[in-house]
This record gives C-alpha cells, structure tokens and sequence, in this order.
C-alpha cells in the first residue's frame, strides 16, 4: 500500500479534532455556564439567551446548541470517513463509510422498495442525528432527543414527506383516499394522519427523557439507601453514597445506550414504513402511464 | 439559569430542528454517500473492465491455441504425405534398379550361355578336327599306306558323329 504523505495525514488529524472538539466544546460551555445542582431536579433544557421574535419568542436552549454540536461532529465524521477514498486501496476507514453505505441503502431498498432508493442519506441523518444525540448523556450532555421540540420537528418533517407523496397522485386522490375503506370513517382517518407524528414525537422524546429521569431517580434513591444502612459510621464513611458508585452505569447501559440507539433505528424504520406505505404506487404508475399516452 | 419546561411546545425551535434534519440529510447526502457510491461504481467498473480484459485475453489464447493445434495437425498430415511420397517415389526407383540389374544379369547369363555354347561347339569341332587328325596320321603310319584322306576322313567323322550321339544320348 501506498505510504501516506505529510500533508495527507494532517489533514487527517485537522478532521479527527474537527469530530473531537464539538463535543469538548459543549462538555466546557456546560461547565462554564451550569451552575452545580443540588439534590433532585427534573427540569428541561437550560436556556442560554433568549431571541424575541413574532408568534413566540426562541429561546436557544441546551438541546438546540447540542443538535448543532452533532451535527458539526458528524459533519467532519463525513469527511473524515470519505477523506482519501480509492476504488484500489480501500483503507479501513473507507470500509467503514462503505458498510455505513451499502447498510443504509440495503435497508432502505428492503423497506421502501426502488421507487425510494434515494432516501437513504435521509434514513443516515435521522439515524445519525438521533443516536447520537441521544448518546451525548455519556459524556454528561443535555440529550436533545429528549426535548419534544426537537423530535416533533423530525416528526413535521417526516408529516410533510408522508403527505407529500400521498399527493403526488394529486389533491383529489389524497381527498378520497380518507373516505377508504368506508366514507364514514373519514373523521378517524383524518385523526389517524395527525397521529402519526405526534406518536412519532412523543414516543422518542418520552423514551429518552424517561429514561434520563429513572437514572435520576435511582441516583437520587441509591443515595437515600446507603444514608439508611451506612449513616451510623463515624464522618466522612456516613456521609459518602457507597451504593451510588456502579449501580446507575448499569441502568445507563439500558437507557443511554441501548434505549438512544434502539429509539434511532425505531424513529427511521417509522419513517420508512410511513412513507412508503402512505405513497399509492400504483395508482401513481397508472397516473404516469395516462400521461404518457396523452403525450403520445 | 432558567430552563424551560419539561414538556414546552415552541414553533420556532421545532422549525430549527426540522432544518437541522434537513442540513444533515444535505451534509450525508453531498458528503458521505455521493462520494462513497462514486467510488463504489468506480471499483464496479474497473472490475468489469478487468474482466472483459481476461475474457478477451483468454479468447485470444483460445483462438490462437486452436489455430497452432490446426496448424500441428495439418503439418503432420504433410509430413505424412511427404513420406508417402518420398517412399513410393523410393520404391519405384529401387524397382527400377532392381529391374534393370536383374536384366543385366540376365543379359550376362545369356551372353555368356551362348559364349558358352559357341565355345563349346567350337571346342567340340576343334576336338573333333583334331582327332580326326591324329587318327588319320595315325592309321597312315600304322597302315603305312596311302590312303585317300579324304574318304578316311568322312569315315571317321560319321563315326564320331555316332560316339558323339551316343554320348550325348548317354549324358
């Protein structure tokens, strides 16, 4: 294999720390800004500044700048993956970028069928944006994914997808197809359009911010247990939580981990299946067929 | 510091988030799977290409293996035919020789059959004119008398003309 020049490999090291120091860079804002917190506290994102503008003031919040830090991380994690690629020498990064790849478009070409083909980059960034913001409570962050505001925002974009390839046979056939199976039903059906996001929203966001609150809990009950058995021993042995250490990382594994990712490939394959069963194929081909003929 | 509520709802920050969502689709989009699928088909291409080279490469062997195994062959049927030529063109000159030895021979045998015969029948006539001689000049010394020699002689020659019968009636 080709030996790798200078400049290449600092370019290298430029885009490592471009995926590095978002993260450091929260990590210090946090501390900077927060004050330490006593006892219990369940409260939403901190607000930082507050922008007045019309309808209703934007506060920008923990969960808006921590959206940002992902993205810019995962903005050089892009190029850091696709920087040196080769269709001759892949290194083992390319191969990464290359599974992330082919994983997404098998999964999407599965789900969603060849018509869809070109979500795929749309399914990585709601994987990606959701996993890993839901994974910046390892390094002590606000979780954004926790903050409905941000998962209600994927979910209207996901609403405005679904919608928008229900009318690509147009408005009429959109119109009927809420009087289906029977006209009657039209109500529910209406109701079970909004559904969809607002169940998409709450059950990603609840996910998330319930698990941040059990940890809490736990912590906070852990603490209140080794006071119980321990409090008699003289000074500094009474007053410490014994039972705080370990116990919450192993809870943390279930709902940091397991729960961020699982909600991630949970919020895309909604995404997918939503999408590609809200479009008519069918009709849609007929439409295109019609077309064709009247042109010809 | 403030913090907001648990569960606020903000249009404004749901319209961050929506863009958001759609900045990250742009940046994986434009940065990870155009570049990545690019070289992808780039690596598709070069492998179909070297395919066809080998393809190509093996027909041309191929092609030339056959023409070299036709090309054997029909030396070999040359060769052969060569030889046959060679050979019968061998044995009719060897026929040829043969023949024409054997007619000299022949030709010797004959030749000296008859110089055999001519020989002998001039040996038989010199014999024959000798005796005669000799048994002339011997009966006139032993008779001591003239004789007419011609007449002696025809006697004896129609007498050894009978010896000669008999002796070649006996042989």
């Amino acid at each position: 294999m080709k030996e790798k020049s200078l400049s290449f490999r600092i370019v290298d090291v430029l885009l490592l720390a471009g995926f590095i120091l978002p993260f450091v860079f929260g990590i210090a804002l946090y501390i900077l800004l927060e004050p330490a917190s006593e006892g219990i506290e369940i409260a939403g994102a901190k607000i930082y500044f507050t922008l007045h503008m019309p309808l209703q003031d934007l506060p920008i919040t923990e969960s808006q700048v921590n959206s940002w830090i992902v993205i810019a991380a995962l903005f050089f994690l892009c190029l850091f993956l696709t920087h040196g690629l080769s269709a001759k020498h892949p290194t083992h990064r390319q191969h990464a970028a290359e599974w992330i790849v082919e994983q997404t478009e098998n999964l999407v070409l599965g789900n969603m069928g060849e018509y869809f083909s070109g979500f795929a980059p749309f399914v990585a960034a709601i994987m990606g944006l959701s996993a890993f913001s839901s994974l910046l409570t390892l390094i002590g962050l606000y979780p954004p994914t926790s903050d409905l505001n941000v998962v209600a925002g994927w979910a209207l974009l996901v609403f405005i997808l679904i919608t928008y390839y229900k009318m690509k046979c147009g408005p009429v056939h959109y119109l009927k197809s809420f009087g289906d199976p029977v006209p009657f039903l039209a109500p529910l059906n209406v109701i079970s359009e909004f559904a969809t996001p607002v169940s998409m929203a709450f059950r990603h966001y609840g996910n998330v911010l319930s698990g941040s609150v059990i940890s809490v809990l736990v912590a906070v009950g852990l603490q209140g247990v080794t006071h119980m058995i321990l409090g008699r021993l003289p000074g500094f042995l009474g007053q410490f939580p014994f039972l705080q250490i370990g116990i919450p990382a192993i809870l943390s594994i279930y709902f940091d981990i397991f729960s961020g990712c699982l909600q991630a490939f949970i919020f895309a394959m909604l995404t997918m299946l939503y999408i590609s069963t809200g479009f008519p194929e069918d009709d849609y081909k007929e439409k295109l067929k019609k077309k064709k003929s009247k042109q010809n | 510091m403030q913090s907001s509520e648990v569960i606020s709802i903000n249009i404004w920050q749901i319209i961050i988030s929506l863009l958001n969502l759609l900045i990250l689709f742009l940046i994986f989009k434009k940065l990870l799977f155009t570049p990545v699928k690019k070289v992808l088909a780039d690596r598709q291409k070069l492998i179909d290409d070297q395919f066809d080279s080998a393809k190509k490469a093996q027909k041309n062997a191929d092609d030339a293996k056959k023409a070299y195994e036709a090309k054997l062959s029909s030396a070999d049927d040359e060769a052969q035919s060569i030889i046959k030529t060679a050979k019968a063109k061998a044995q009719k000159k060897s026929d040829k020789i043969v023949n024409s030895a054997k007619e000299k021979a022949d030709d010797i045998l004959r030749q000296a059959k008859t110089d055999a015969e001519l020989e002998k029948k001039k040996a038989q006539s010199d014999i024959r004119h000798e005796i005669t001689e000799v048994s002339a000049l011997l009966t006139e010394k032993l008779l001591e008398r003239e004789i007419n020699t011609a007449d002696h002689r025809n006697y004896i020659d129609s007498f050894i003309e009978k010896i000669g019968e008999n002796n070649d009636a006996d042989s």
